[in-house]
């Protein structure tokens, strides 16, 4: 089945990249959006735009009837979900089918099949894809537990069986401190929880976080496009991701082992359109598998220019049905991609969030790089969605050049009015450490601890800042407006006609 | 031209005419400054007290004093031992901790703000009483905007 009008479940940079898609495929893009984003860059850009209600998600990105209203009204006959929002909903995807229009992903039942951690541990294990060593029922009593910690191997962790955000998590090294580790375990997982079962699990300790790309049309092919290093993580969000991942470089035979086992998991479940694999490594290289995303991933686009494929066309064609063009053997990958996750956030504030009007936008460019973006200069990026304002990409044939290349870019990219984490990330990219791409997912916690404060600018700066402060003030003062500070507001005609004068 | 005082970080520069003639404004706020024969680009936003200045990874907070007004400007700027708590970002506040007419401890929370859902706690950084709450719970507020004075 073919479409030509596709509707974006999605804002922000990622719906800016489906619109541009779109285009380039020929097709129309309706986009949605909330009260908050009336002038937002992906309203502005798209062919059609459909007003889907107020600020809050709940009632706008995250509400299906809405959304399928809105394409209903535009006459879109399919829907691109993006990241995040409804993504991952498998009633959503649902919705989708049975009203009609194509779900641009992956099935219902293969979501819903990958959906839960469980049941897709289970799957992985059914097709001999290595999961983290541990139990499927919780630890009941202490004999039980003993056993299976000696025959796992100290050190181990316990795990609440309803778990999340770090609540009832125990790393326990020896058998000595089992017993009062699983109580204290057990007690705040039945305060947190309400449930107090526990499970353990092997310990993999430093791991490197790595996922491969996977992708699948609906005719049974199913490949994998390589693996991407997301090891760099802050509260379990990814900052900055690379590919190739630098273990993989230098161990070429785990790609097709990792790709082999995700292609594994994705087949059993029926997997057709994007996904991504996520996985541990350990300092041994032994891989386990995590999770499956079941969508388009945020850092798509380093993939993409490695492998140089168009991850958002393939999934339009795949979506109307046709085969995948290339086979596994055709996929290959050259050169090295980095990827920064440009934030509204103040990195010397815990990385506070910091929403806002930008005030002045000055984006980079140059040889190798990609700035996938949402905003541009005078918007006001809006205090009730994820802070991810862009995603600067770039790219060479190595991976020092690339690190050099992305620090030229990081340089010109200038946002005033906010703040963002664009200086934090020239600290990561001058790290010696990073530079010998010693990664794990403790990585950025060490960074904080080792990262040095800033040294005092150099006088020429002090003087040029005070250079410009006192043109500003004169030019709006000979225009006979009432000089700043105080006065936000100058005419942009006013100050540039001034220079031409000069 | 008249003379201003500029305050970077509240350290005096004093300028000759020939520098200042030698920034353009490039894009408005935007400022394009030549000096020694290197090139500096610089954004400028003017701020309710100072201009907040960002030239190559560094930011300033500078004052540019016209002396006409200096003396009403000395005076304001002359408040004692007050503490004026503002919201760093936009937000909400969620919860107001303290009333006014009451005593503080450093690092005493005053003030709850959520943006993209996350928390931020605003506390007192010296002792003292408070002695306006200028905003009420479920208000929205911008960055920069008073919400406690502590004297």
């Amino acid at each position: 089945m073919t479409f030509n009008k596709v509707l974006i479940a999605n804002r922000g940079e990622i719906a800016v990249r489906l619109v541009r898609a779109i285009r380039e495929a020929s097709m129309t893009s309706v986009a949605v959006y909330s009260d908050a984003d009336r002038t937002a860059l992906h309203v502005r850009l798209a062919d059609e735009a459909a007003h889907i209600g107020p600020a809050a998600s709940s009632s706008s990105y995250l509400n299906i009837e809405r959304i399928l209203d809105a394409a209903r009204r535009h006459g879109a006959q399919a829907i691109h979900p993006g990241y995040g929002f409804l993504s991952e909903n498998a009633d959503f995807a649902e919705a989708c089918t049975n009203a009609g229009f194509i779900f641009i992903g992956p099935s219902a039942e293969a979501i819903r099949k990958l959906g839960s951690k469980t049941s897709a541990r289970v799957l992985a294990k059914a097709v001999n894809t290595p999961v983290v060593p541990g139990t499927e029922e919780p630890a009941t009593h202490l004999g039980h537990a003993r056993a299976i910690a000696r025959e796992l191997g100290y050190p181990v962790l316990l795990k609440a069986a309803a778990g999340g955000g770090g609540k009832g998590m125990r790393r326990v090294d020896g058998e000595n401190d089992l017993e009062s580790a699983i109580r204290d375990a057990s007690s705040e997982a039945e305060r947190s929880f309400h449930n107090g079962e526990v499970y353990i699990e092997k310990l993999v300790e430093n791991p490197r976080h790595i996922e491969i790309q996977i992708f699948g049309d609906q005719h049974g092919n199913l490949v994998h496009l390589g693996e991407r290093e997301c090891s760099l993580q802050r509260r379990h969000q990814k900052v900055l991701e690379e590919c190739p991942s630098p273990l993989v470089a230098a161990y070429p035979e785990l790609r097709s082992a990792m790709g082999e086992a995700a292609v594994r998991v994705a087949r059993a479940a029926g997997y057709y359109n994007a996904g991504t694999a996520e996985f541990l490594v350990d300092a041994d290289r032994n891989f386990y598998f995590l999770e499956m995303n079941t969508r388009l991933q945020v850092e798509h686009p380093v993939s993409e220019l490695v492998t140089g494929l168009d991850l958002v066309q393939l999934q339009l064609r795949v979506a109307s049905g046709e085969k995948l063009p290339f086979s596994q053997q055709d996929v290959e990958w050259r050169g090295w991609a980095l990827e920064c996750r440009v934030y509204a956030e103040d990195p010397d504030r815990q990385f506070f969030p910091s929403p806002g009007r930008i005030a002045q936008l000055r984006e980079p460019g140059g040889p190798g790089i990609r700035l996938d973006s949402g905003v541009y200069p005078g918007w006001t990026v809006p205090i009730d969605y994820d802070p991810l304002l862009a995603k600067l990409i770039a790219f060479s044939p190595n991976r020092e050049t690339t690190i050099r290349r992305m620090l030229v870019a990081l340089n010109e990219y200038a946002i005033t009015g906010i703040e963002t984490n664009l200086g934090f990330f020239k600290e990561i990219l001058n790290d010696p450490e990073f530079r010998t791409a010693n990664l794990d997912t403790g990585f950025l916690e060490r960074f904080m601890h080792r990262r040095k404060s800033k040294p005092a600018p150099e006088p020429e700066l002090e003087i040029v800042a005070a250079i410009a402060a006192e043109a500003y003030t004169s030019v709006r003062q000979t225009n006979g407006i009432a000089p700043a500070p105080g006065t936000a507001e100058v005419s942009r005609w006013a100050a540039q006609g001034r220079e031409r004068l000069r | 031209m008249t003379v201003r005082q500029i305050l970077v970080n509240g350290r005096e520069i004093q300028l000759t005419a020939d520098e200042i003639a030698d920034a353009r404004e490039v894009e408005p706020g935007v400022f394009s400054v030549l000096r020694n024969g290197r090139s500096f680009e610089v954004h400028v936003q003017p701020g309710p007290e100072s201009f907040t200045v960002e030239a190559g990874d560094y930011r300033f907070q500078v004052e540019v004093r016209d002396p006409r007004n200096a003396r009403r400007r000395h005076d304001s700027a002359i408040g004692g031992g007050r503490q004026k708590i503002a919201a760093p970002m936009p937000g909400k506040v969620v919860r107001v901790l303290v009333t006014e007419g009451q005593a503080v401890e450093p690092g005493q929370g005053l003030i709850v703000v959520e943006a993209m859902k996350m928390q931020n706690e605003m506390k007192a950084s010296k002792a003292g009483k408070v002695i306006e709450i200028k905003t009420l719970d479920g208000a929205t507020v911008s960055a920069g905007e008073v919400l406690v004075i502590i004297e």
